[in-house]
């Protein structure tokens, strides 16, 4: 979340797309109803109408997987009808800027696009640049080759009847979307977006995320409070997993993972490292050096010298892909020996999941840490699979849950919460660390007797005390980061061992370590300030910054820069963010995006400092499949894409078990309710939620139903090409078949939570799915395939 | 010859019909040791939306009016002093404490903690109309078995106590009548908490007093119908006669019960009234063919003489009561979606109770004098009766 | 018929325009109370209603209405639980007074005392009291209003649970709170604060968007319910003194006559016949 919880409270308009707060982030509506008792209104954009919806004033339905058409329209909107905050899109994004004569698009295609390869070369889509090699720009933004002349070109094709003949929304719903969002370009009003899964579970999920971006550029509204854009994260502490490096190509805190050509440490920093001609950029990012080799001091300690590249070498180079769906195609095709599954449940949560499973069988070991048997650790005991035909050995490591051990939680709003045990763990349950830690004691003691190149494990600076547990306390000091010798920084004396008072003081030349410089900040001298419980809130807006700790530098807002003008007077004085003050020549309120003056003044830096040239990206080079957001159908479609000649996202290889024959008419969709919770071993276990929703359902409108002669809780077989499964049929008028290119079409809703293994069981909506993935982040297109639907249960 | 020797020669010796009403009352009780192991939800169909079923409708709502012939024919006989009607009155008090202790026998089953009925005792409830009629049950029952004590104690020649007895009669008559208004009128009282469940045609402010005036009426049916069976089936002498009297008397307390039932749904009810045909229907019935057609019927004097067609009115009169207390108690509140309907063993049970009071009423006038009392003729100061008892117990002088 | 200051005493105000349906209340409520789970099977009503009603373990309960309305669909969800009236029917009727309105609000039941008459379950208009029908002796079930809890000065287990619903405060409070939504949202609410004067008044108040008979709200009288019986009980005492002194009267009068009538006739026989007692 560029914002967090608190501050929805101080939206006008708030749209929830590609979400179901009400249902999967309660507590959010907390906020959402505070800011409705204020007057705003709610939009609810989703295919089926859920809790969520129930609660909004208005509800556009669409089709799964054309948000991207939906923004696309009220893009168009905007520009065509000045509803800008043109004074922001001026100042603070790169619509004024001039991009290359060399780029072009043209029927679904960017410029460089490479067919076999199913990618860009993005050489063309780059701005044109002046002697110094700064972008040139035009102001008024009239020039024809101005981004803002660009998207407005480029969405012009994007009217309220082309996006309704593709979305399926009715046009008066459409129509007061619109007029209602749009109206917060007035400096005076802002809006949020609420998204999630069913945003970036697409094939062009980054793209979606980027339209909603964009819009919200446009309008003004980022930086702002109550406004921004709002990834509602989903797992607990799946935002500190991120800023922790759960995924394949990022290390902590964002740093990339080098791949094999960065051979040392200095090319790693010449190829990560933006750079900017732009003197008003901060161009943070430039830190990259200091933040790598505070964090290879972290992980090596003494052995990482200034001599031997602070241990470089040891950290992996990547050569390929290794996303989710990657390494579950190498699983079927016997890749791997062993697997280690620490708290998830593929088979019951991974797309395409009977393909996984069988994938299982191939594997000789498996070790899983849960605090349930999961289906996935009873894959050998699945249906219709004989156990005696399956040789792996399983071990189960019972883990202990979220309040039986101590540490920091990241919630979706980037606070950073210390939690503490409560109980103990029952029987042998351990914690993950435990678990973590004495692996990396015994292959420390093995690799020390032997091993090929054993220096990466041999060398690891792991030290977390002597007690049962590694000691928490000792972790969350080493991911702030400490200084490694005394050292003068900016006229201050620090000395050994002290806490780095942030991650501005970390240093390049292996004076500092930090584990994470996204969390330098987070345990200072002055303690664990993630512990903190202050409750005062001077500014009045929520911000509560002695309440725990929130990166980056406890700012809650980001970006917050972007809310004053360029006098560094805030554009909605009653909800100021920041404010400067000419008197005292410092900014009051929240954090700053930095300390610098206003942008009127000289020595400033522009706003969005995260960005190399300074200014928010409308048009941005950086992704795989396009600057500039375009629809493409999902993967598997009932229709042909009605705005170019390319089907669906030409950037994303078509993968096998995709059926587009027309075999399986009905669009089928995924998603949670409150009362489950993801592969459903903490929620189907439970008695108390078992009660609540006891057995696998599927969503139908009445007209399939009718059609297809089912009631209420009729069992039903949904199929696809992937497989098939049963369901009990829910009928209701909450899912309405769309009218899409002129023709009905007919969706069905499936949440996802089911399992064979467990106290409530039922089919997994995942056996329908497809493995295929977003262009940049390879998530996975849960949310649009193809399926059928048939009375009665699978026919054996 | 061993006690159980006896009871089971004596037994043997017993009518047909008496054996088979022996059976279901054992049946019954079989089924209610059933209830107890099992639970009320397992054995009967009551559930959250029908709390109260057959067993409140029929052995409490029902039978406690049933049993109202014992008061009434009291305050009769000893209130208005109408003394030619006195032989019926020991066997409606027989008929009333049988009632009355079935009720309570009946409650016992239906309550969940029946371990506990003494608590009505220890905490008092005022405001509670089942309170109220607790204790009016417990009391009068007592009182009824102080009544009932009479035959025994003649029976065993007890004279001292039937002196004691027959000293209280009065006061017994009163009090028996005083709380039999209090606690008929507030089985009424019950339904006046279900506002907005008990359907129109039959929720009205006037229940309790409905329910007591009904109550009147029945109980002087109950005791026409037993007499006319008593002659009929177990040779005892037609008091036809008498229950011409009774007959009288009807059509005043049938009237006047008819005519507040009119002016209670005219002007007291608020609609809608026919809304669901089946309770139109029920409503009808009862009120028609179990108050209005008797009404009339025992107006006519051809009606009160004749043995046969008294008793025909008599009985729709009690049909009428009946079918009264089911629908206030369960057809009225039945929810048209979700019915109620008494299971197995609550059937069993209910039938049983009923056997079982037949049953009794049958073996008490075999061994106790219930029928032969005459007391215009009986010298209290001399048991003569008693040297004619078969147990040959001396004759004691109260005298001394 | 209770001496408790109903104004003073707490309530809920449950905001049906800001439940969610998340039926988080419903999971805490169990919880706080160890309450089994029902063994449910799909879902028992509209949209993802379960279990199929309140019970003996199941003391709230989300209802849920999924509907279509001028061609937009509704989805609304509604809690039930015991009102906790101001004078509370069941605590009227129950003869030997388990149930009691308590000062802090919560009507609370006394297992010990109660004697199983189901009487509470008949008189409750909200249908809130649910029987332990699988027990050879059961007793009866219902919401406690975290008496418990609330005695040490924290909220109901469901309203400390619910993250938008649900507000618990001081009844007059909380009228006033609801009345102020209304006032400031006069085209979002329906005119109406259900439980201010509903039975007598309760200390459960809900606000809604939805007219409350589409919710499935039962019309319940606006009259505290215990009056209706009271009005009749309260002239058990006249009724038993008019009864027996009536009747006392009249055979005084019967038997004087009778014995006046009888002493003439022994006037004219010889002997008389010896005078009875009584
Ligand atoms: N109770 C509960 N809460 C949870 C979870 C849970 O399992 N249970 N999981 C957590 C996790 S890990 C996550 S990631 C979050 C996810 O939170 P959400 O993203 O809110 O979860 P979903 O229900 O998967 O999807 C949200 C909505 O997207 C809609 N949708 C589907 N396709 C499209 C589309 O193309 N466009 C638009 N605009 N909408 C679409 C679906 O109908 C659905 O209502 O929830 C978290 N919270
Ligand atoms: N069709 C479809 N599929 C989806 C999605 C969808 O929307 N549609 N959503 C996707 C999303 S957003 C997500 S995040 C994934 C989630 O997929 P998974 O992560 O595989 O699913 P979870 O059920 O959250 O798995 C977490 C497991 O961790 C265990 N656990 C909990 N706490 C601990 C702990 O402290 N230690 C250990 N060791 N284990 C613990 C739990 O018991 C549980 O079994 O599913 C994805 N799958
Ligand atoms: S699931 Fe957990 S984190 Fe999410 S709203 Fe509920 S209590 Fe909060
Ligand atoms: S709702 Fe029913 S159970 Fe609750 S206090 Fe009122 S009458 Fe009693
Ligand atoms: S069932 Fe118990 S609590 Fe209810 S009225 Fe009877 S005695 Fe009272
Ligand atoms: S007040 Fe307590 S007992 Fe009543 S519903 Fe809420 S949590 Fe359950
Ligand atoms: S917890 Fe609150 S929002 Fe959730 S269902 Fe209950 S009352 Fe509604
Ligand atoms: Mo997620």
């Amino acid at each position: 979340m560029t914002n967090h919880w608190i501050d929805i409270k101080h939206s006008d308009v708030i749209m929830c797309i590609g979400s179901n707060p009400a249902e999967n982030h309660p507590i959010s509506f907390k906020f959402v109803e505070e800011a409705m008792d204020n007057g705003a209104k709610l939009i609810s954009v989703d295919p089926r109408y859920t809790r969520t919806s129930s609660k909004s004033d208005t509800y556009a339905q669409l089709r799964p997987g054309t948000d991207i058409a939906f923004i696309g329209g009220m893009i168009h909107y905007a520009l065509s009808n000045n509803q800008i905050h043109r004074e922001y899109v001026v100042n603070y994004t790169n619509a004024a800027f001039l991009v290359s004569e060399d780029f072009n698009f043209n029927d679904g295609l960017f410029t460089g696009y490479d067919g076999e390869n199913f990618s860009y070369d993005k050489e063309s889509w780059a701005y044109q640049i002046d002697k110094e090699g700064r972008p040139l720009r035009d102001d008024s933004l009239e020039h024809p080759r101005s981004v803002y002349q660009l998207m407005k070109q480029h969405y012009s094709r994007y009217t309220p009847e082309k996006v309704c003949e593709i979305t399926g929304t009715a046009i008066q719903d459409y129509m007061e979307v619109i007029r209602t969002f749009c109206a917060t370009s007035k400096t005076d009003k802002v809006a949020t977006i609420m998204y999630a899964m069913g945003t970036t579970q697409h094939t062009h999920g980054t793209q979606n995320v980027r339209s909603y971006a964009m819009l919200q550029l446009l309008l003004g509204n980022i930086g702002l409070a109550g406004g921004g854009i709002n990834a509602l994260r989903g797992e607990a502490n799946v935002q500190g997993s991120t800023d922790y490096a759960i995924l394949y190509h990022i290390l902590p805190g964002y740093l990339k993972v080098p791949t094999y050509d960065n051979k040392d440490l200095s090319s790693y920093n010449a190829k990560w490292t933006p750079k900017t001609n732009d003197k008003q950029s901060a161009n943070w990012w430039s830190n990259t050096p200091k933040y790598m080799t505070s964090l290879l001091k972290a992980y090596w300690g003494d052995a990482a010298t200034e001599k031997n590249d602070f241990c470089y070498d040891y950290l992996p180079k990547r050569s390929g892909n290794y996303s989710f769906i990657k390494l579950m195609e190498r699983l079927q095709t016997g890749g791997f020996e062993g697997l280690v599954c620490m708290g998830t449940n593929p088979i019951v949560g991974g797309p395409d999941a009977s393909s996984i499973a069988n994938g299982l069988d191939s594997l000789k070991w498996m070790v899983a840490a849960d605090l349930w048997e999961t289906e996935t650790s009873v894959f050998w005991r699945r249906p219709g699979v004989d156990p005696k035909t399956i040789d792996t050995e399983v071990f189960l490591l019972p883990a202990a849950s979220s309040v039986e051990k101590e540490g920091s939680i990241s919630n979706s709003g980037r606070w950073v919460q210390w939690r503490y045990k409560a109980v103990n763990p029952p029987g042998h349950a351990e914690s993950d660390a435990f678990m973590v830690d004495q692996w990396v004691k015994n292959l420390k003691a093995l690799y020390k007797k032997d091993g090929v190149f054993p220096g990466p494990i041999t060398d690891l600076d792991w030290n977390y005390g002597d007690g049962h547990e590694p000691n928490i306390d000792m972790v969350a000091r080493e991911c702030n980061g400490q200084f490694t010798r005394d050292i003068e920084i900016k006229g201050k004396l620090y000395k050994k061992g002290q806490q780095v008072p942030s991650f501005a003081f970390l240093q390049a030349d292996g004076s500092t370590t930090s584990g994470n410089w996204l969390y330098c900040n987070s345990y200072t001298e002055a303690g664990n300030l993630m512990q903190r419980r202050g409750l005062d809130d001077p500014s009045g807006m929520g911000f509560y910054h002695n309440w725990s700790w929130c990166w980056p530098v406890n700012r809650r807002v980001l970006y917050n820069r972007a809310s004053v003008d360029l006098n560094g007077k805030p554009w909605n004085p009653k909800k100021p963010v920041i404010s400067w003050n000419k008197l005292t020549r410092k900014w009051e309120g929240d954090v700053p995006d930095g300390g610098w003056v206003p942008m009127s003044e000289d020595g400033t830096k522009s706003p969005f400092i995260m960005i190399a040239e300074g200014y928010a990206r409308l048009f941005a080079a950086g992704l795989a499949d396009g600057p500039l957001p375009e629809h493409y159908e999902p993967m598997e479609s009932p229709v042909a894409n009605a705005m170019t000649s390319q089907q669906s996202n030409p950037a994303v290889s078509t993968p096998g078990k995709i059926d587009n024959s027309g075999k399986y008419p009905y669009i089928g969709t995924t998603y949670r309710v409150s009362e489950h919770w993801q592969a459903g071993a903490m929620t189907r276990n439970l008695p108390w939620l078992v009660e609540l929703v006891p057995d696998m359902f599927v969503e139908i409108g009445e007209e399939l139903a009718e059609w297809k002669g089912l009631k209420n809780g009729d069992m039903v077989t949904i199929s696809s090409a992937r497989g098939s499964i049963e369901a009990k049929a829910l009928v209701t008028s909450r899912i309405k078949p769309l009218r899409v290119s002129g023709k009905m079409v007919e969706q069905v809703g499936l949440p996802w939570h089911f399992g064979f293994n467990g106290l409530a069981t039922g089919g997994s909506a995942n056996m329908l799915t497809t493995a295929v993935g977003d262009a940049n982040t390879t998530i996975p297109e849960y949310k649009a395939f193809l399926c059928n639907i048939e009375k009665g249960g699978i026919k054996s | 010859m061993t006690a159980a020797k006896f009871v089971v020669n004596e037994v043997k010796g017993y009518h047909g019909f008496v054996k088979f009403l022996i059976l279901l009352v054992v049946i019954a009780a079989l089924a209610s040791m059933v209830r107890f192991v099992f639970g009320l939800g397992a054995t009967t169909n009551m559930n959250d939306t029908y709390p109260w079923g057959l067993w409140i409708s029929f052995d409490v709502v029902t039978a406690v009016p049933l049993a109202a012939g014992a008061f009434t024919l009291g305050a009769i006989v000893h209130c208005f002093h109408i003394k030619k009607l006195e032989p019926l009155v020991r066997p409606a008090i027989v008929t009333g404490f049988l009632g009355y202790s079935l009720v309570c026998v009946g409650l016992l089953l239906d309550l969940g903690q029946p371990q506990r009925g003494w608590h009505v005792m220890r905490y008092w409830n005022l405001h509670s109309p089942m309170f109220e009629v607790s204790m009016c049950v417990m009391a009068y029952t007592t009182v009824l078995f102080l009544e009932f004590l009479s035959p025994v104690a003649e029976r065993f020649g007890w004279n001292l106590s039937l002196r004691v007895l027959r000293w209280l009669e009065m006061p017994l008559v009163i009090l028996a009548a005083a709380i039999s208004t209090l606690h008929q009128s507030s089985l009424g009282t019950f339904f006046l908490i279900a506002v907005d469940k008990l359907h129109s045609l039959w929720y009205n402010p006037l229940l309790p007093l409905l329910f007591w005036v009904s109550a009147i009426c029945s109980g002087m049916c109950i005791i026409i119908i037993e007499a006319t069976s008593c002659h009929k089936w177990m040779g005892q002498p037609n008091e036809g006669v008498l229950l011409r009297t009774l007959a009288k008397i009807l059509p005043w307390t049938l009237g006047l019960y008819i005519a507040l039932r009119a002016y209670s749904l005219l002007a007291l009810s608020v609609g809608p009234f026919f809304d669901r045909p089946v309770l139109t229907l029920l409503f009808v019935v009862e009120l028609v063919i179990g108050f209005i057609l008797p009404f009339f019927m025992f107006t006519q004097k051809s009606v009160r003489e004749d043995d046969r067609r008294r008793v025909i009115a008599a009985s729709l009169v009690v049909f009428g009561l009946v079918l009264n207390r089911f629908n206030v108690s369960m057809f009225g509140m039945m929810n048209p979606d979700q019915i109620y309907y008494p299971s197995i063993v609550e059937s069993l049970v209910t039938i049983g109770i009923i056997a079982g009071h037949i049953l009794f009423f049958v073996l008490i006038a075999k061994y106790f004098p219930i029928f032969e009392h005459h007391p215009e003729t009986v010298d209290y100061t001399i048991p003569g009766r008693i040297r004619k008892s078969d147990n040959g117990a001396e004759p004691v002088s109260e005298q001394s | 018929m209770s001496k408790v200051n109903t104004s003073k005493n707490n309530a809920f105000l449950i905001d049906m325009t800001k439940c969610t349906g998340c039926r988080g209340c419903q999971v805490a409520c169990k919880q706080w109370n160890q309450l089994a789970a029902e063994k449910t099977e799909f879902f028992s009503g509209e949209g993802y209603q379960n279990p199929p009603a309140m019970s003996e373990y199941t003391f709230t309960r989300i209802k849920f209405r999924d509907y279509q309305k001028n061609g937009q669909n509704e989805f609304a969800f509604y809690k039930e639980m015991c009102m906790h009236c101001n004078d509370p029917a069941c605590a009227s009727v129950c003869p030997v007074g388990a149930f009691k309105k308590t000062a802090e609000g919560p009507v609370i039941y006394k297992a010990d005392r109660c004697i199983g008459c189901r009487f509470c379950m008949i008189a409750c208009p909200f249908g809130v009291p649910k029987y332990e029908w699988s027990k050879g002796l059961p007793l009866v079930k219902k919401c406690t209003g975290c008496y418990s809890r609330v005695l040490e000065g924290m909220k109901p287990a469901c309203a400390t649970a619910c993250p938008t619903a649900i507000t618990y405060g001081r009844r007059d409070e909380m009228i006033k709170l609801a009345e102020e939504r209304l006032a400031k949202h006069p085209n979002k609410y329906i005119h109406k604060v259900y439980g201010k004067e509903e039975a007598g008044g309760t200390s459960v108040i809900y606000l809604t968007s939805l007219p409350f008979n589409e919710l499935g709200f039962k019309p319940v009288t606006l009259r505290p319910l215990p009056d209706y019986t009271w009005q009749a009980l309260r002239m058990v005492p006249a009724a038993f003194l008019a009864v027996g002194g009536g009747l006392s009267a009249l055979s005084w009068i019967t038997h004087r006559r009778d014995r006046l009538k009888h002493e003439k006739a022994a006037e004219q026989v010889d002997n008389p016949a010896e005078e009875k007692e009584d």
